[in-house]
């Protein structure tokens, strides 16, 4: 369920990068041969890298992909490595709920005060919510690894490791 | 607790975080709150949070990034790049050692489209490993010329590190980029020249063939092989260097062209796209994630003082400047043989900036000096980004295979770093002469 609602955000993500592309270029063509620059277009393109960014940091992370250091974790006991790991999630998801708990809170300040863009008009909270929204999808999915890894640690000696992040990762 | 204890701590702290295995990202953040909350308090403190994520992840220049990154994976996942390494083997295959020289001069010549080292490495590589396995060069050669050649991707503009570099220190990114184009095909040519070298001196390391001294014919043909790759370098650096766009469109342009081509001349399908989007998301979230966590611990470091205090410290040792960078270099250069580069870039360049500029040098020359030590991080073990790309596609390559391969480039690539420290007009020249527009 997670799994599948951090792909679509991902799938999300790589479709906004394809529309920066088409955008930003209409907004050059637009400007160089009518002189005509699309305002539109300066007030969208950051709205799509948000979706870009946070889109895919849960996906990112269920592949693996932010970055961690190795070079001391990949020298210990597979037992003690486990149990770390299980300290390393506990502390990114509490986190995580800090970070989402604020930008959750600008998100609603922003919607009670009506505040739009300068061109478009539109709502800025749409936009701000995506932030905690993307952080709360990787949150989950850090909850989840947490789970598998909290019962790898405590669970047969052979199976004492760390556990890949997603299940489909491993 | 003191200002300056308390910095200390924090990077400690910072540190440790690294050691224990939690996502870097993460760590900044957690320390970056930590100090926040230390120094402002719960409101305030956590207000600056959600402030330094918004203005970062809507920062225009940003956008650059993900754009380079689909650039890229559309020009290797789609195949158009494929008849680069090709035609320019037709021009230097008599030389010897030639299938290596063209792998070095694709590369750089793929540089000037591609922002990834990454992407040049496979994209070249790709056709280039095969063909140099058949003919039966060393395999050192072979890992060496393409390891190193792709790392030419990220100092020949575009260059996503030079984006990361130019948003973070406020230095101007096409200046950056302009900056990169003469050091870069220096290093091309210093690299061409070792490989020639090698092969006289080694003629069994690069067995010749008859066939390598192209026709007339095959050398006309060339053109119509490295086409696409030309079409994109006049969209992209043209239009750049003429002040008709900034990096930012340069990358959009340049990606809907290659979109395009590789509708045109290789195939484009929904396989392809979707790889490219894959990899442009996740370089994207992971980057931007550091920066944006990155950015909260600087603020934090500045709002203690530490760079100014690290400065201070510094110029009272009274040594002369080309000691300083000796030492700051050297230190660089031993992180880079641990860790993941890019990201230490990122971390280190709050405290890392404004020591170098409060020493005086150029913020666009340390930049080019920057992405060249990243170059050498990307072709030394264990974690070279370049060398994973390598050991995919030539299965089976060993960790000495590697280092024999790779170390004569680093050596190189310091010889690179000491004659820009003697000539920085060797990058400053080229942005210099820049037209003014909109960059």
């Amino acid at each position: 369920m997670i799994g599948k609602a951090s792909k679509a955000a991902a799938l999300l993500a790589g479709l906004a990068t394809l529309a920066l592309a088409v955008l930003i270029s209409y907004d050059v063509l637009m400007r160089y041969f009518f002189n005509r620059p699309q305002l539109i277009v300066d007030e969208l393109a950051p709205f799509l890298l948000l979706l870009v960014v946070f889109g895919g940091v849960a996906q990112t992370f269920r592949a693996g992909g932010h970055v961690r250091v190795d070079l001391v974790t990949s020298h210990l006991r597979p037992a003690v490595r486990a149990w770390l790991r299980v300290l390393n999630l506990v502390i990114g998801v509490v986190f995580l709920a800090a970070v989402i708990w604020v930008t959750l809170q600008s998100a609603l300040t922003a919607l009670r005060y009506g505040r739009v863009s300068a061109v478009l008009l539109y709502p800025l909270w749409v936009p701000m919510l995506l932030i905690p929204a993307g952080l709360l999808l990787m949150a989950l999915c850090m909850t989840g690894t947490l789970i598998r890894q909290w019962k790898a640690a405590r669970g047969p000696r052979a199976g004492r490791d760390e556990v890949p992040p997603s299940p489909e990762a491993g | 607790m003191t200002e300056s204890v308390f910095g200390a701590v924090l990077i400690a702290l910072m540190f440790l975080f690294f050691a224990m295995g939690l996502e870097i990202c993460i760590a900044m953040g957690v320390v970056g709150v930590l100090g926040l909350l230390y120094l402002k308090g719960w409101s305030i403190g956590l207000g600056v949070v959600g402030s330094i994520a918004w203005s970062t992840a809507t920062n225009f220049s940003f956008i650059a990034l993900p754009l380079f990154v689909f650039m890229s994976g559309i020009l290797l996942h789609s195949g158009i790049g494929k008849g680069l390494f090709t035609a320019v083997a037709r021009w230097v295959g008599f030389l010897p050692g030639g299938l290596a020289v063209a792998s070095i001069f694709s590369c750089a010549i793929f540089a000037a489209v591609s922002g990834s080292s990454v992407a040049t490495s496979a994209t070249i590589g790709m056709i280039a490993i095969p063909e140099m396995e058949r003919r039966g060069y060393a395999r050192p050669l072979i890992i060496g010329s393409l390891a190193a050649g792709g790392t030419l991707g990220i100092l020949i503009p575009p260059s996503i590190p030079m984006i990361i570099y130019g948003v973070m220190t406020e230095t101007s990114i096409g200046h950056l980029y302009m900056a990169g184009i003469i050091p870069g095909v220096v290093l091309a040519l210093m690299f061409a020249v070792y490989v020639i070298g090698y092969a006289m001196i080694w003629p069994e390391s690069a067995p010749r063939v008859a066939e390598d001294r192209g026709s007339f014919r095959s050398k006309l043909s060339s053109f119509r092989e490295a086409a696409p790759v030309a079409i994109l370098i006049c969209v992209v650096l043209g239009s750049m260097y003429l002040g008709i766009v900034t990096p930012t469109e340069a990358a959009a342009l340049g990606s809907v062209v290659s979109l395009g081509l590789a509708r045109w001349y290789g195939i484009l399908n929904w396989r392809t796209l979707n790889h490219a989007f894959q990899q442009t998301v996740r370089t994207t979230s992971m980057v931007m994630l550091i920066i944006i966590f990155a950015g909260i611990f600087s603020h934090v470091i500045a709002l203690i003082g530490t760079p100014k205090a690290l400065l201070n410290t510094v110029t009272s040792l009274g040594l002369p400047t080309w000691a300083l960078f000796t030492v700051i270099f050297s230190f660089l250069l031993v992180i880079a043989y641990a860790l993941e580069e890019l990201s230490v870039m990122i971390i280190l360049l709050p405290i890392l900036f404004p020591l170098i500029t409060g020493l005086g040098f150029n913020p666009v020359w340390f930049g080019i000096i920057m992405v060249i030590w990243l170059e050498i991080g990307f072709i030394t073990p264990p974690v070279g980004l370049n060398l994973f790309v390598i050991q995919g596609l030539m299965p089976g390559t060993g960790a000495r295979e590697v280092t024999v391969g790779t170390t004569p480039y680093v050596i190189m690539m310091v010889m690179l770093v000491v004659l820009l420290f003697v000539f920085p007009d060797l990058a400053l020249w080229l942005p210099a002469q820049m037209m003014p527009g909109r960059h």
